[in-house]
């Protein structure tokens, strides 16, 4: 609870407007894109929404000196509840701080608020030939702030790495108001701790990241797209590891298995041959077609060696769209296919895919429930999906007993529990298994120092 | 109340909270909450069915605030038909908690169609009590400020013409060889403001050799009361157009009107209970066209004058997104010799108008609309042209804002204008 006098504090930072605590107000931002059940729902006790860093500052000051929870909320497209405002309090929600600072074309950095949607900073250093690569599937919602603090990936990991990677600096307003600034425009810089690096995929626990500096690469020339199918899913993990090995490194290399691929066909009415079992989509890019074809010429070679069924190469805009429809709409095709879906997100090393998937059809053949698997077979982070309805308590508990298998296939074959989406709340039961009593405690001792009273984003990662 | 809980969870079940309405939500846009979403919309219905939450009006508020534009609907990875469902929803407030007395009053007075024609053409008379005209006669303002009614002193709006539409042409405009006989639904906007375009409608078929009538008894097609929540007035009213355009057995029933054109053909279905009624709609919906995918589905005369002019195209959202004709305008236009057609950024997303919605939401429309103008603006166009009178009125009213010079035309107009400068030329060639 908020005391009144404290509500008027806040108001006068923001303005009325902008510190919302009508039931029907706070209810929207009780959620987040996470299975976790919308009712009995975690109410903010006050939704504010600041406009500037100074108002992030004061809000903080006022929230550190009365011990108010603060959960700070992008988009609130997180799939593990890092922006559900647990222990209610305030719900710091960062949407009207989207100005796209500085784009700095001779450095090749921008800087941006924690706001700014990733689509819109994409297309603005687009417009000036300029790359930002992270692309979380999310991103056409997905904002700046909440990649920094989950450290979103995305399918173009595989060559161009997560958003942490083009991480130069941050400026987080800490529990206590201060406003820290890390890092900067120089590229080699060891001056003390890394403190940027202690932000990104802290899930809003340390402090509350207003702005980010990114550094960017050129905008490759030539983009192609590549489907190959394959009798069996190992021979698309063979052939990405191949490529891979051969200095062949795809843009993206999506792998999808039979069940993925059959809710897609009945989803677009497409006829698939008997003997398909995985597809592999591949994004390549380069300078020019010549390089283009050179290397769709020896990813074909690395292909048909692993056992390629077909092999076919998009010769225009619009079949490559074709080609990566069957990727973006396999969310939906999947969801189609049961009331929910779990959709997880392990991440193992690159050579252990085909040995994981192997355990996730066993763990699906134990639970009785069909779980689809798709994923970024480049970089070994893939989502397998358990099909399952949460209504029906004997199916959510199969569903919930098979979700513990896989994080534990995870854990055995050298892997971990979340490529991409964080721990937030979803999670939490499996913290230790992944990092130890000893990694749980540093954590701790980490979270003591930077949030003394413990209102940042309480209740989540551990 | 039952019936609607069990249609609602037909939708709300699909919805996994993705949050990628966010991503198109033309309002969202412009106030960054997350309550204006459609999730945010789609949570607090679920909350309802759950006994969580009640229909209250604080609620009403909430679903009263979205443009129903479809762009969310349309884009849903999920599938979930947000825009019928927020229609249902706010059926269910209006039954609980009634709508505005002014909206009560106009939409009554729609369904006694000899009232509300007099009541129009009385308009025509006396509005220049209520308005003064623009300087540019573009259109007028109103002079005083009646927000209820979304008047705003500084909001442009277009002079209620003369006449009628209906009194200004014959029932049965016949051609000498009729390839076909086709029913107009001229829609309120143009019967009794646009009725130039409604003209232009008419004058393009009839170049095209086909027989135009008007059928006698047509009402408002009744997307704003339906849109509002008064399913009842919304249901008399598509019973009378349906027993109006069911009475002859047409070829085509052709529209111009966006709005008009995507209710008879797909939104009747949400309103009409009656079985009977049902079966009679379900063979007129095949039959509803808007005028342009009429003529590239069924062929249509080249006989355009060279018109040497640089124009730009709004998609209305009923007709992108309600009728799913977005090629066919474009084809027309770029069929006329001398067109060239810059397209905006963003072509098809709605411009802010949203029927009633500016009129209550008055800020939030225009506020949508300035993008709007500035990607029009930027296209250097002299002409911008639009299928649907809401989207034009709002669009002028934008421009005339900022003292554009740039004309904002009905596709209609422009194309039935290259025939007659044609024939024109023809004539003066002999």
């Amino acid at each position: 609870m908020i005391s009144d006098e404290v509500k008027k504090k806040i108001r006068a930072v923001v303005g009325k407007e902008n510190a919302l605590d009508s039931d029907l107000d706070r209810f929207g931002y009780s959620y987040d894109s996470s299975f976790l059940a919308l009712l009995p729902a975690s109410l903010p006790d006050m939704v504010v929404r600041p406009l500037t860093t100074e108002e992030v500052s004061a809000i903080m000051v006022i929230a550190n000196e009365h011990e108010i929870p603060v959960t700070a909320r992008g988009a609130a497209s997180g799939r593990t509840g890092g922006s559900v405002p647990l222990k209610g309090g305030i719900c710091l929600s960062l949407d009207r701080m989207k100005r796209i600072i500085e784009l700095d074309e001779r450095n090749m950095m921008v800087t941006a608020e924690a706001g700014v949607r990733t689509i819109d900073l994409y297309n603005h250093c687009a417009a000036k030939g300029l790359f930002f690569p992270p692309d979380p599937a999310s991103w056409k919602m997905s904002t700046i702030g909440g990649n920094v603090a989950e450290n979103a990936g995305g399918m173009r990991a595989v060559k161009y790495g997560v958003t942490g990677d083009y991480v130069m600096g941050l400026e987080v307003v800490m529990a206590d108001g201060t406003v820290l600034t890390t890092g900067g425009k120089a590229i080699k810089n060891v001056t003390g701790y890394d403190l940027s690096s202690l932000f990104v995929g802290s899930e809003g626990t340390l402090g509350i990241v207003t702005q980010a500096l990114f550094k960017l690469i050129p905008m490759p020339k030539k983009r192609g797209t590549i489907q190959v199918m394959f009798r069996a899913l190992d021979d698309g993990c063979a052939t990405i590891n191949a490529m891979l090995q051969e200095n062949v490194v795809p843009a993206a290399a999506e792998i999808m298995d039979k069940t993925s691929l059959d809710a897609v066909a009945r989803l677009r009415k497409m006829d698939l041959a008997p003997d398909i079992e995985a597809c592999v989509v591949i994004e390549i890019d380069g300078e020019d077609q010549a390089d283009l074809d050179s290397q769709t010429k020896r990813i074909k070679a690395v292909a048909e060696k692993c056992g390629a069924l077909s092999f076919r190469v998009a010769k225009t805009e619009a079949e490559s769209e074709e080609l990566w429809a069957i990727r973006r709409t396999m969310s939906s095709a999947v969801s189609a296919l049961a009331p929910n879906r779990i959709g997880e997100d392990i991440s193992v090393p690159r050579s252990e895919f085909p040995e994981v998937v192997r355990r996730i059809r066993k763990i699906s053949e134990k639970h009785k429930l069909t779980i689809a698997v798709f994923g970024h077979a480049g970089d070994g982070n893939l989502h397998p999906s358990v099909l399952c309805d949460l209504k029906d308590p004997e199916s959510a508990e199969r569903a919930h007993h098979a979700v513990d298998d896989i994080f534990d296939a995870a854990l055995a074959v050298g892997g971990t529990l979340s490529g991409e989406h964080g721990i937030g709340i979803t999670k939490q039961p499996y913290i230790v298994k992944a990092i130890g009593e000893s990694g749980v405690k540093v954590s701790k001792a980490l979270k003591q120092a930077f949030d003394p009273k413990g209102i940042l984003n309480p209740g989540k990662i551990w | 109340m039952d019936r609607h809980i069990e249609e609602w969870q037909q939708q709300l079940v699909k919805c996994v909270r993705c949050g990628t309405c966010r991503a198109v939500c033309p309002v969202f846009k412009i106030t960054d909450n997350e309550n204006t979403t459609a999730r945010g919309k789609v949570k607090l219905i679920e909350a309802v069915t759950d006994g969580k939450l009640e229909l209250t009006r604080e609620m009403q508020k909430r679903l009263d605030k979205c443009l129903l534009c479809e762009a969310c609907s349309v884009g849903c990875p999920a599938g979930v038909k947000t825009d019928e469902l927020f229609m249902s929803a706010r059926r269910a407030l209006a039954d609980n908690n009634g709508i505005s007395y002014i909206k009560k009053i106009i939409y009554t007075g729609m369904t006694y169609r000899s009232l509300f024609n007099l009541a129009l053409r009385l308009g025509s008379v006396f509005q220049s009590l209520l308005f003064r005209d623009a300087p540019d006669k573009k259109g007028r303002f109103s002079r005083i400020p009646l927000p209820a009614a979304g008047l705003n002193k500084r909001r442009l709006f277009p002079a209620l013409a003369k006449m009628p539409l209906a009194s200004l042409v014959p029932k049965v405009n016949k051609v000498s060889n009729p390839r076909a006989r086709v029913a107009f639904f001229p829609g309120c906007m143009m019967n009794y403001v646009y009725t130039d375009s409604g003209r232009a409608v008419i004058d393009i078929l009839l170049a095209n050799d086909v027989e135009v009538v008007i059928p006698d008894n047509l009402y408002c097609c009744g997307i704003m009361v339906a849109a509002s929540g008064d399913y009842g007035t919304a249901r008399h009213l598509a019973e009378r157009n349906v027993a109006a355009l069911s009475s002859d057995n047409y070829d085509a029933i052709i529209t111009g009107c966006a709005s008009c054109g995507a209710t008879l053909k797909h939104k009747y279905g949400l309103v009409i209970d009656d079985p009977a009624v049902r079966q009679k709609w379900e063979k007129i919906s095949e039959k509803v066209f808007d005028f342009t995918q009429y003529l590239t589905a069924k062929g249509y005369s080249r006989e355009f004058a060279d018109t040497g002019v640089k124009i730009t195209y709004h998609d209305p959202c009923h007709l992108v997104r309600g009728m799913k004709v977005s090629k066919e305008p474009r084809a027309v236009l770029k069929s006329i010799p001398g067109v060239e057609l810059a397209e905006m950024k963003d072509a098809n997303k709605c411009c802010g108008c949203g029927g009633t919605f500016s009129a209550t939401h008055y800020d939030i429309s225009r506020a949508i609309n300035e993008e709007k103008i500035d990607n029009v603006e930027k296209t250097g166009a002299e002409v911008l042209l639009t299928g649907c009178s809401g989207c034009r009125m709002h669009l002028s009213d934008g421009l005339s804002r900022r003292g554009s010079k740039m004309t904002v035309m009905h596709t209609a107009e422009f194309i039935a204008k290259a025939y007659a400068a044609k024939k024109e030329q023809g004539r003066l060639n002999q």
